[in-house]
Parts: structure tokens; sequence; C-alpha cells
């Protein structure tokens, strides 16, 4: 199957952009402006690894799916490989007697006294990890491509490219990790390369504050990535996702620990890791309280957002929900907050994109949105959501990248300006950008035949699922399924209880209890629905503005106004061809949903017991396309052919429109909360410095400097009043003599 | 000498040095001027007297009274004049104050039986040097009363400075008088050996033929064979180092401040 | 064997000259009277040698008289040279004039403004002063003529 063995190729992965980032450093002032060859044929190696890594393990998988005829719980697939042992320490920690964690999944092995903490360069590859290794290679390389276009004659062409490749290297590096702890090195590693890439231009005063703001926001989800780390080890005892031989402690995502109904603690510690890990992804993947960096980090180069900001990076928080969902399954209060989360930064997110008229931070705003689409979905703590908000991330991946691309098309065009007001009528000027950027748009508002139509089906179907559990208990109940999902109200139990009483074949029976809960992913939905709506307004607003009407060109585009360089086109075309068909053929053949479903943490009972049949709901597709659809005709109406500078929203929408313009005030809630308060507490702190302790340090520098001053009066200049001095001293010793050495 | 006369003598003494700082101090010019100057100047020209009169008393007895008075006579000229030489304002009169105090000196060294000396200093401080003085002092004379002339450098310090170097002077010599055991405490290493009290100053005996008592009446065929016999190359010594300063002083004297300045910078750094 | 007398007196009188010598060199600005000072420091030594040389009755004391006279004139050559040339850069006799060497942020030590002078008592002689053609007066020159 593999002409190389799957551990080797695996390591390809991140090794050869590595190679690719440390090649362009050394060598990027020789190459010159040929700086981009090594990253971009590394990129392309590795992708080409990669793929051929995913197409191995799906047809694996998928085999193995069809020997099964066709059932949705696939064995979990994965392989590890450890390159070397990091760090190793014998007897770090005792756990307390009464441990939940370890004590319920190291009954096998005996209650162990003390655990080693044992830490490897594990690299797993399992679907979830191939999905996410393809997706960034492929994305990453047509953006090295672009790029080459882009970013030509620019002074720092060698250091976008080797921040790049270093990116790709990272993120493969994240998403290739075994172990919570090389998952929170290279958290920061794509953290530093995101804060590299937005300050880019760092003479540029904003990028600079951008890439700041980025980071320091982004600090805040570290920390609580961090916190959960050190209660995961507290907790688990261990920090691998696999079992490993060097840990006596089942890993936290292996084999054992997921076959075993009770091997993920619940209650206030469960729900803290849950909770610390979401707010992790929040920071990481721009949702409600820290979404503010992200609209910011426009600020650098277009690729590097449709790379990072867009596709690849932010995307790393619904990975690691995803790759968690075991301990999210056990907390469904935690559930619930991702889902609340997400759908609310999905709406509030497209509300203020509604108004934006700067083409790149419509786009930021609709990622955001996007993301808070994938938690909703991951919230609902089904298998469909998981592999909903999956598919949804790796379409959202294609149809982004192509949109920021062509954004970044349209501002090389324009000589730098993306103010959507400043131009129109672009559609003769640059005939494939804008067929293309038409394609991205169709699939972010999910119509029909396009990729996002059927991720966003996927997603309103989880949440509908959870909404109306009855409606799709009947709805599936003439299924014959092993693991069909059923309904039970504990009214007496009064809080949610999933009740997992065996593993593989038996009835499996879930109970969610709460109507409150149903409710509550009721209104999820609607809003979800809603912000469809608002998605499709937006989009074509912003292709509207951009592309119909009259033509206009700003001054600075000069009368050069035309289509890209073919290098930048062709990854256009590519992802609108990507962006066109992976919707429809990964819904299809079930095939990712199939592929996912045999990632071990999604494998595992407590999530494989919610798998329901794969179905085409058509009246929640119904739904969905009208939203759409009202949306686009709305856009339409107000902006299609006008000149797009017209004042149609604020007349429109009135006061709001001052809200969704200042973004909900949140940057300047924060200002006032906690950028003030800490700018006192500097100067204050500056003050104490400069006062108090230089004070101290310059009253202990005074004493020599007084004495000094004191003595300093005798140097007079005066030879006479020296010769004074003399005499005197000199009698003054004759004298104590004469004292001493009196009879 | 008692207990009681040495510390009578001592209180005296020390009553006497300190008349003379006081003196001194007021007589020295601190810039007062007018009647404030004057009458300071006459109180301490009367301190004065007191401290050379308590001096005198507690002067030792010379063997006959001419000897005695030639010598008060002599070292009162001496003392005056010598202080005179530091109190006036005028250098002019320092100077003539000065060679006043000369013939004092002279005539103590004269009485303690140097006559050649007596008579050099009287040739070469007062027929030499001091002319040299006088004549600086024409070149270099500002006009009319110089500023720094009527005001001293820490006048006070300079006279209890003064004052307690006379006092430590007078309490050696007074112990000097007093005896063996009392004038060196640390006892010498001829003491030790001999375990006994040897006195600290003994007559040194005559060492050479030519030497002999100064008191002689060949005294200077005597000086003048003990100087160029004894001691040549001294003299010798010191005729070069009167050479060398003759070519010193005409070396510096010959290059004015405004010839250096008019030199160029490479001769004027060069040897 | 103690000091004779006059020996303890001759030590006393230079003493006293010693210490008038030392007063006079510390409290006194001008050069020419420090340096008379000096010398009358040099002439106790002198009378205090001599004195000693009598104790022990032999010439050591008189012969180091004599290269004090020496030195002393040769000091006086130069040092007069010295004073000469520190006349001609200031102007002044005034040791104070040389404060260079002070601290940097100290007031210069000037002369205070003195009260003024009492004439009458200060008489202050006055020497033709040397290489300077005198001014004559015409008066005189025709008077002497017709004489």
């Amino acid at each position: 199957m593999f002409s190389l063995d799957p551990a080797t190729l695996l390591v390809l992965v991140p090794a050869l952009p590595l190679a690719g980032a440390i090649l362009t450093v050394a060598l990027g002032r020789l190459l010159g402006s040929k700086a981009h060859w090594p990253a971009v044929v590394s990129i392309a190696a590795a992708a080409a690894v990669a793929v051929t890594l995913l197409i191995g393990l799906g047809r694996e998988v998928l085999g193995m799916v069809h020997d099964d005829h066709g059932s949705a719980s696939a064995a979990p697939v994965e392989s590890i490989t450890t390159l070397w042992q990091w760090a190793s320490v014998p007897d770090a920690y005792v756990p307390p007697a009464d441990s939940p964690g370890i004590d319920l999944s190291a009954k096998a092995a005996g209650r162990p006294e003390s655990l080693p903490f044992s830490i490897g360069i594990d690299l797993r590859l399992d679907p979830l990890t191939a999905v996410m290794l393809a997706v960034i290679t492929c994305v990453g390389l047509l953006v090295a491509i672009y790029s080459i276009g882009y970013m030509h004659d620019d002074p720092g062409y060698p250091r976008f490219f080797a921040l790049v490749a270093a990116f790709v290297f990272s993120m493969s590096m994240l998403v290739a990790a075994s172990n919570f702890l090389l998952v929170y090195v290279f958290w920061e590693a794509v953290g530093a390369c995101s804060y590299l890439l937005i300050g880019f231009w760092f003479r540029k005063p904003t990028a600079a504050a951008a890439a700041k703001k980025a980071f320091l926001v982004n600090r805040v989800g570290d920390f609580g990535l961090a916190v959960a780390v050190f209660l995961l080890w507290m907790t688990y005892g261990t920090l691998n996702f696999h079992d490993s031989l060097t840990s006596p402690v089942p890993g936290i995502l292996g084999a054992e620990r997921l076959a075993d109904a009770s091997g993920y603690v619940a209650g206030a510690v469960g729900t803290a890791i849950c909770l610390l890990l979401l707010l992790a992804a929040c920071g990481k993947s721009a949702q409600l309280p820290l979404h503010v960096w992200l609209p910011d980090a426009m600020e650098g180069p277009t690729p590097a957002s449709a790379l990072i900001h867009a596709a690849t990076m932010v995307t790393a928080g619904v990975y690691l929900v995803a790759r968690c969902a075991p301990l999210y399954v056990a907390c469904p209060e935690a559930l619930t907050v991702v889902s609340i989360v997400g759908a609310t930064t999905a709406f509030v997110a497209a509300l203020i994109g509604t108004v934006q008229n700067d083409l790149k931070r419509v786009l930021a705003y609709s990622t955001i949105s996007q993301l808070g689409f994938m938690f909703a979905s991951l919230g609902t703590g089904t298998l469909l959501g998981f592999t909903a908000a999956i598919f949804h991330l790796v379409t959202h991946a294609f149809f982004k990248a192509l949109l920021f691309l062509g954004a970044g098309s349209v501002m090389h065009s324009m000589g730098g300006v993306i103010d959507m007001r400043r131009f129109g009528g672009l559609r003769s000027v640059m005939p494939i950008t804008a067929a293309t950027f038409l394609v991205g748009s169709l699939a972010l508002a999910g119509v029909a035949p396009f990729a996002g139509f059927f991720s966003k089906d996927e997603i309103l179907a989880s949440l509908h699922a959870r909404g109306w559990p009855d409606a799709h208990a009947e709805h599936h109940g003439s299924a014959t399924h092993d693991s069909q999902a059923h309904l039970d109200l504990d009214a007496s139990a009064g809080k949610p209880l999933w009740l997992v009483s065996d593993s593989r074949g038996g009835a499996v029976r879930e109970a969610i209890s709460d109507t409150a809960a149903a409710g509550t992913y009721r209104t999820l939905y609607w809003m979800s629905l809603f912000t469809a709506f608002l998605t499709a307004f937006y989009t074509f607003r912003a292709v509207f503005m951009t592309f119909t009407g009259p033509v206009r060109v700003p001054d600075e585009a000069g009368h050069h106004a035309h289509e890209s360089p073919p290098v930048m086109t062709w990854p256009l075309v590519i992802l609108a061809v990507a962006a066109t068909v992976s919707g429809w053929l990964l819904f299809s053949t079930h095939a990712l949903s199939n592929f996912l479903a045999a990632t071990p943490s999604l494998a595992c009972p407590a999530v494989a017991a919610t798998a329901t049949p794969h179905a085409f709901h058509i009246d929640l597709a119904i739904q969905g396309t009208l939203a759409a659809a009202m949306g686009i005709v709305l856009a339409a109406l107000g902006y299609l052919g006008r000149r797009s500078d017209g004042p149609l929203m604020d007349r429109f929408l009135g006061p709001l429109e001052t809200l969704f313009a200042h973004r909900f005030y949140v940057d300047e809630v924060y200002t006032a909360l906690i950028v003030r308060p800490l700018e006192i507490l500097a100067m204050l702190a500056a003050a104490f410095d400069r006062y108090v302790i230089d004070g101290l340090v310059s009253a202990v520098a005074g004493i020599p400097l007084a004495a000094g001053a004191a003595i300093r009066r005798l140097q007079s200049g005066l030879v006479q009043r020296y010769a004074v001095f003399g005499a005197i001293g000199t009698l003054a010793i004759v004298l104590a003599l004469a004292w001493t050495l009196r009879p | 000498m008692t207990q009681d006369g040495l510390s009578a003598t001592g209180s005296l003494l020390a009553v006497a040095v300190g008349c003379a700082a006081a003196s001194v101090w007021l007589l020295l010019p601190r810039g007062e001027g007018g009647l404030r100057e004057r009458s300071s100047r006459r109180f301490g020209m009367l301190l004065g007297a007191v401290a050379l009169s308590l001096f005198v008393a507690t002067g030792h007895r010379l063997g006959g009274i001419g000897e005695e008075a030639t010598f008060l006579v002599v070292s009162l000229v001496a003392v005056v004049g010598g202080v005179a030489t530091i109190v006036t304002r005028s250098p002019v009169y320092s100077a003539i104050w000065f060679a006043l105090a000369l013939a004092g000196v002279a005539g103590v060294l004269l009485v303690l039986g140097a006559q050649f000396l007596g008579v050099a200093t009287i040739i070469v401080y007062a027929g030499a040097i001091l002319v040299m003085f006088l004549f600086v002092l024409m070149l270099a004379q500002p006009t009319g009363m110089a500023s720094y002339d009527r005001v001293s450098n820490e006048p006070l310090l300079s006279a209890v400075a003064g004052a307690v170097l006379l006092g430590l002077l007078t309490l050696f010599i007074g112990r000097l008088a007093a005896g063996p055991a009392t004038c060196c405490a640390v006892p010498s290493k001829a003491t030790a050996l001999a375990g006994g009290v040897a006195p600290p100053i003994a007559p040194l005996p005559p060492t050479d033929s030519t030497g002999g008592d100064p008191l002689a009446t060949d005294h200077v065929a005597r000086l003048g064979g003990e100087l160029f016999g004894r001691h040549l190359l001294a003299v010798e010594a010191a005729g070069l180092l009167l050479l060398v300063a003759l070519i010193g002083s005409i070396a510096m004297v010959s290059r004015t401040p405004a010839e250096e300045q008019s030199l160029p910078v490479a001769r004027r750094a060069g040897p | 064997m103690n000091p004779s007398p006059l020996v303890l007196d001759g030590l006393i009188v230079g003493a006293m000259l010693f210490a008038i010598g030392l007063v006079g060199i510390l409290a006194r600005r001008n050069l020419i009277v420090m340096f008379l000072s000096a010398e009358l420091m040099l002439q106790g030594v002198s009378v205090s040698l001599v004195a000693w040389s009598r104790h022990h009755g032999d010439w050591g004391g008189h012969v180091l008289v004599i290269f004090v006279l020496t030195v002393a004139a040769c000091e006086a050559a130069i040092a007069l040279v010295i004073v000469l040339q520190a006349f001609a850069r200031t102007g002044r006799l005034d040791v104070a004039a040389w404060q260079s060497l002070r601290e940097s942020n100290l007031p210069r030590v000037g002369d205070r403004e003195l009260p003024a002078n009492d004439d009458t008592v200060m008489e202050f002689p006055r020497l033709t002063p040397a290489g300077v053609e005198p001014a004559i007066d015409e008066d005189e020159l025709l008077q002497r003529e017709h004489v």
C-alpha cells in the first residue's frame, strides 16, 4: 500500500517544511528573488507526502468500513511514531489516594505508587491528523505559490517564505503531536509564526500594534491551555494521547481508556479542564471573548492572512476540541458552553461583518463567524457534530483561502487599497479573480452545489438533532443500526447524564435529559440559521460592491489596474475547483465522516454511540438555502450594480449600524476594563520604580556624594592651605607620639 | 630643679607659647584696616612683649652676666626681627626686618662660638641674598599696597601650628635640660647592652686630627681644614650645585612668558 | 652630660626662629615674604646646628651650616627666578593667584573686599623701579643746566 513506511512519511511532513525554512533563512540573501524555491519545493513535497498518507489511510479505513457493510463505527486507527524521548523524570508525581482519573483507568495495571513524567517527541497518524495535514500542506502550498507573485519585490521576500515554511512545520507538528505538552509547544510556535507574519511589515505602526495585540490576546488562551495541561497531568497522571509503554497509566486518548466507560473524569475537574481547553481554543480560533485580534491581524500580508488567519491556524481550536472529544462528552455542561460560545460568536461576527467596508475585514469577521459555526457544531457532542465541524473546517479552508487570495489579488491590483467604497465594477478588469471570488462567495454563503452548502447543512443538522431530539428519533426510528441513539428523559436525576452501558454491539442508551438543553440548542439552531442568512448577505454585499457597478479604480492603482499574474490566478482557480467539488464529493460519499469516525477520539463508545445514519435532511437544506437566498437577494437589492460608496447600511440599520461598525464596542470595553487599569498600574509601578526604588538607590549613592562634596571643599588649589593642613597634621602626629612616649 | 619647679617652669612656658601665638595672630595682617587693625597690632605687640619676658624669665642662667646680657640682646634682636619680618605688610620692610633678624642670628652664632659662620651669615645673607631679594622686589613691585599683603592665609591656624611646634620643641629641649632619665623614654641599644643607664647624648670624641675644639683660637683655620679635608667631596658637590643653580636660573629667566608663547609648539614640547 | 645652659638657650632661640618662619610661610601670601620666612627657618636650623656642635665640641654643625648657606644661595637664585616668572605671568606676587588645580565647582579664593587703608598708619616706601627709565623733571633739568 505504501511505498514507504507510513511512520517515515509522517515524519517527513513536518520535517520538509522545517528544512525549507532553515534553507531559506540560510540562503535567503544568496537566492534573492528566487528565495521562494526552498519553501515552495519543501511544502509541495510535504503536501505530496500528506496526500499520500491521507489516501493510504483512507483506503485502509474505508475499506474496513466497507467490509463492515457500511457501519459508521469503524475500528479506531492510529499509529504512533516516537522520534526520541524528550524528558523522562522517574517518580515525578505521587497521585493522591482519591485521584479518580488515575484510579479508574489504572485498574488493570494496579494502582501506581508514583508516576514517571515521560514526554516523547511522539507523532501520531490517525484520520483526523491525516485530514488536517492534507489541508494544511495543500493550502500552504497554494498560498506559497500565490505569494511568489504577491510578495514580489518585497524587501522581506526571503523572510516571508521562511516564516510560511516555519508555520507549515509548526502547524503540522501541532496536529501530529501525540501528547499535550507537544501540542502546547507547537500551539505557541504557530502563535509565534502568526505574530511574526502579522507584524511582517513591522515598520508600519498599525501592523506592529496588531501583531502585539494578537500575541497578547492569544496569551490569555495559552494560559488556559497551560492550566489545562497542568490539570490533565494532575488528574490523569499522563499527558500522552496514546497508550505508552513508558507510562503505567493509559494515555488520555489511548485505546484502553477510550474503551473504558468510566475512563474520564466528569464533575468540576472535568468541566474545568474542558472549559480551560475551550479558553485556549477561543484564543487561537478567535471566539467570542477573545476574537478581537483576528480583524486586526489583517494588517499582515494577505497570503499570510489566507493561510494562517483563515484556513489553518485559526482552526487549531476546532482541532483541539475535536481531538479532546471524549473529555467533552464526559462533561455535557462544557459541551453546551462550547455550542453557545460558537453560535454567539457566529452571530455577532456576522452582524459586524455586515457593516465593514474593508474587504479583508469582512472576510476576517466571516472567518470568526464560520469558526463559530464549527464550535457550535462541536458543542453538540454528537459524532455528526464533530465530523460536521471538521467537514466545515476542510471546506472552509478551501473557500476562505480562495476568498482571501482573491481579496489579495484585488488589493494587489488596486495598489494596496482594500476599502470597498473606493473601487467597484472590477468584474471587467480582473475576470478570473471575479469569477473565482464569486465561487468562493457562493461556497461561503452556502448555495447548493458548492462546498459550504453541504458542510453548513451538516452543522445545522447536528444542531437540529440536539434541538429536536424527538423529531430526529422519529425520523430515524425505523433505521436499524447497532449504535442507534435513543433519547430518554431522566427527569428524576435532573442532570444530564450520559450512560454508556456497553462498549460495542449492545444497545447504547443515552439520556439527554434536559428539555432546557434542547431549548438551548433550538435557540442556537435558529441563531445559526439567521447567521447563515447574514453570511450570505455580507458576502454578496462585498461581491457586489467590489465587482459590479460602474468601473471605479482608486488613484493608487495608477492606470494599469489589471488582472494578477498567472502565478497568483492559478492557485485561485485550483481553490475554486476545490471549493466547488469538495463538498459534494465528501458529502455524497460520506467518505470524510466515515474516515473521521475511525479517529480514536471519535471512535470511542461515548461518541460513537451518538452516531446517526447519514441522511440528507431535505427540510434543513431548504431552510438553509432559503436563508442564503434571502441574504443574496437582499444584498442584490442593496448593492447590485450600484456605486459601492452609497450610504445604504446606516440608513437601513439606523443606530444599530454604529453598534456594528464599532464591533459592539468590545475593543473599547477591553480598553476600559483591562488596558487602562493595566496602564495605570504600569504608571504606578513606573512611578514607584522611579521615585521609591531609584530614590533609595540615589539616596545610597548620595552618601559618598555628600561625603565627597564635604571633603572636596578642602581641595582649594591653594598650596598654602595644603601646607597649613600638612603642618597641622604632622604636628598632631608628633603630639600623639609625644603623648604616647611620655615618661 | 624640683618637680614643682619644673612644672612651674612648664606652665610658665605654656603661657608664654600661648601668648606668643596670640601675639603673632594679632600682628599678622588680616585685612581689617583702620582703628581695629591698629588696636589689634598694639595688643599683639603687648602680648608679644609678655611672651618674650616669660621666655626670658624661664631662660637658663648663663655663666657670666656679660655673656648673658649679650646673648639676651642678640637673641631678642633675632626673634623680634623674625616676627617683624613675617608680620610687616610691606615686603620691603619685611626684607629690612629680615636683615635685622640676620644680624641677631649672627650675634647668636658669635656667642655660640661660631665666629666664621656669624660673619659668613652677614656676608652671604645680608650682603648677597637679601640684596637679590630687594632687586626682585624692585622688578616685581606692584603699584601701591597690594591687597594680598594686607590679608593672610589662615592666620589663626598658622599661629596655632607655630605655637604647637614651639611648644613641642621647648618641651623636648626642657627635657634635655632635666637630664637623661627624662629626656628619652626609648632606651637605646647601647643602654640595653650595658644594662645600665647611659647618657643618651654623649660628646663624640674627635675623629680627625684636623678637628678639635671649635672654640680654639685658630678657629677659622681649623674649620677650613675640616671643610677641605674631611668634607672635600661635599664642597666640590656644593660648588657643582652652585654652578647648576647659576645655569638653571639663567636658563629660566631668559625665557619670558611672551617669548614662550611665540615659540612653535614643536620646540616648546621638545627637549 | 646634660647640655650646657648656653646650648639650651641657643636651641630655644633656634626653635623660636624656626616656628616664626613656619608661621610666616603658612600665613603670608606674598611670595617674597614666604621666601624670607623659609630663610628664617633655615636660620633657626643653623642656630640649632651650631648649638649642637658646641655641645659635642666638633665641627659637624659648622660644616653643615656652611652647606646650608650654599644651598640657600642656590635656592634663592632659582626661587627668585621662579617668582619673577610667576610675576610676569600674573602681575602679582600672590601665591593665591595660582589655584587652577582646585576642585572645579569651588569658587575662586579671591581677595575679599578690604576696608580702606588708613594711610596715616600705612606709610609705604617706594623703591625706584628697576629697568625703567626714570621720569626726569624738565624744570629740574633746566635748573641744573643753569647751575
